[in-house]
């Protein structure tokens, strides 16, 4: 039925309700069938309405950053210096407080190296006291017997011998330094071979005798342990030859010690009475041919 | 309208916007929701006066189960659905009015399984595949319990 106030889809309640419901509709169907497809159809049509107002944020973005600059490069500049100054400084007191940290590490990750080199049973332990240069001075391990140390064990670190325990207590351990004046080891010129034994004299410092005067020394010559004393196995380096003074029937032979004794913390201890000659370590298994990849 | 019968659109709205807020509130149990949701477009929003009210609930309900889920490619599946449904529901209630309760419950079952099938085609048109849940079977059984109140606040259109 229809007469002239009945619209159905004319500008009607009835028609303007109609008309919003096919909108709806339409809409919605538009939404699902537009949207699908890799990327989507709306967007690229989002995107291509969207492109004056990228177009126009971008040139703002880029004037203001402009005038940003004119006005305040000088003091920005000072600011990122000034954070810049305080982020060094930051840095620096970190490095400072992890530099012992990193030194301890360092010194561990050489021990371990020298560890693995030598084919022996050795056990690491930490000097805690380290008052070599005062009267009756020395050094104090951080093992004692309850590490299974007696005395008489050879101490090395890697950069060379350091001395051997003196006395032992429960907890720890008293060292003996190759430089005491009460120290003797028996050493070796690394090419002469001549055998004598290495005394401290000073701090840092020892001196080998009973080495006739006919041996020829070189300034400079490595000096190695021989093994005779069964502290330490043949071949450990002790230091290095700094001075030759001939006297009535031997040579005084000056030595200069290779391990630092004021610095070193880490140290590893040779087992009681170690073999003189060391045994190289074995070698590595070698591949066998023609089963490569084979389980 | 007489007071009882406003009395029976306020009541029906607030069922409607129970339920509408329910679906949200039940994302949790997928069965429960896909209940509400059914109840919601089948049973309750096509008893609105305005059809375009209607709609808009209709839509209103797909895009909550939509918004909800988050997890579909491209949205907009199921308010299409609904309120595609929610028209088709209005007219046969239009042109056939229920007269008998139980012949009523089975015109619900009708449209409960047509609004689940119409719901994955366009949520197959909208994001491509997708899984199939279990809402059928939480809604088929339970229509005595909502086909029953549709039926209670039906009030015959004026066509």
């Amino acid at each position: 039925m229809t007469g002239m106030g009945h619209r159905p889809w004319g500008w009607s309640p009835e028609g303007r309700r109609r008309w919003a419901m096919l909108v709806v509709w339409f809409a919605h169907l538009f939404w699902v069938i537009l949207g699908r497809g890799t990327g989507g159809h709306w967007q690229t049509a989002l995107g291509l309405f969207s492109r004056p107002g990228q177009v126009a944020a971008r040139h703002w973005d880029l004037w203001r950053t402009a005038r940003s600059q004119k006005t305040g490069n000088l003091k920005q500049a000072q600011a990122e210096l000034e954070a810049l100054r305080w982020q060094v400084q930051g840095l620096r007191g970190v490095a400072m407080s992890n530099a012992a940290r990193v030194a301890e590490a360092d010194s561990a990750v050489r021990l371990l190296g020298l560890k693995q080199q030598l084919p022996l049973e050795m056990k690491a332990a930490r000097i805690i006291v380290n008052v070599r240069k005062a009267p009756f001075g020395g050094m104090v391990l951080d093992a004692g017997l309850d590490e299974g140390l007696v005395q008489d064990q050879g101490l090395i670190c890697p950069e060379g011998v350091v001395g051997r325990l003196w006395q032992v207590s429960n907890h720890q351990a008293s060292v003996l330094p190759l430089d005491a004046y009460n120290a003797s080891t028996a050493v070796m010129l690394g090419r002469s071979r001549a055998t004598g034994v290495l005394q401290g004299v000073g701090p840092g410092k020892a001196e080998i005798r009973y080495i006739g005067v006919q041996e020829v020394v070189q300034p400079g010559e490595p000096v190695l342990t021989s093994g005779l004393d069964r502290v330490f196995p043949r071949g450990l380096l002790v230091g290095y030859v700094s001075a030759i003074k001939p006297r009535d029937t031997e040579l005084g032979i000056q030595v200069a010690l290779a391990a630092p004794l004021d610095r070193v913390d880490l140290v590893l201890i040779l087992p009681p009475r170690p073999e003189i000659e060391l045994k190289p370590p074995a070698e590595p298994p070698a591949p066998s041919k023609g089963k490569r990849g084979a389980k | 309208m007489s007071q009882s019968g406003s009395a029976l659109v306020v009541r029906h709205a607030f069922l409607a916007a129970l339920a509408l807020a329910l679906i949200p509130l039940t994302a949790s149990w997928p069965g429960l929701q896909w209940l509400f949701h059914a109840i919601l477009v089948v049973a309750l929003v096509p008893e609105f006066r305005s059809p375009l009210i209607a709609m808009l609930w209709a839509a209103a309900a797909g895009w909550a189960v939509e918004g909800v889920l988050r997890f579909y490619a491209h949205t907009g599946g199921t308010p299409l659905a609904d309120m595609t449904l929610c028209l088709l529901v209005r007219w046969t209630l239009i042109h056939w009015p229920p007269q008998e309760r139980h012949a009523f419950w089975g015109r619900m079952l009708v449209f409960a399984v047509l609004h689940f099938l119409l719901v994955h085609a366009t949520v197959r048109l909208a994001a491509g595949p997708h899984a199939w849940g279990y809402g059928l079977f939480w809604t088929l059984p339970t229509i005595p319990l909502w086909g029953d109140l549709a039926f209670r606040i039906h009030r015959p259109f004026r066509s």
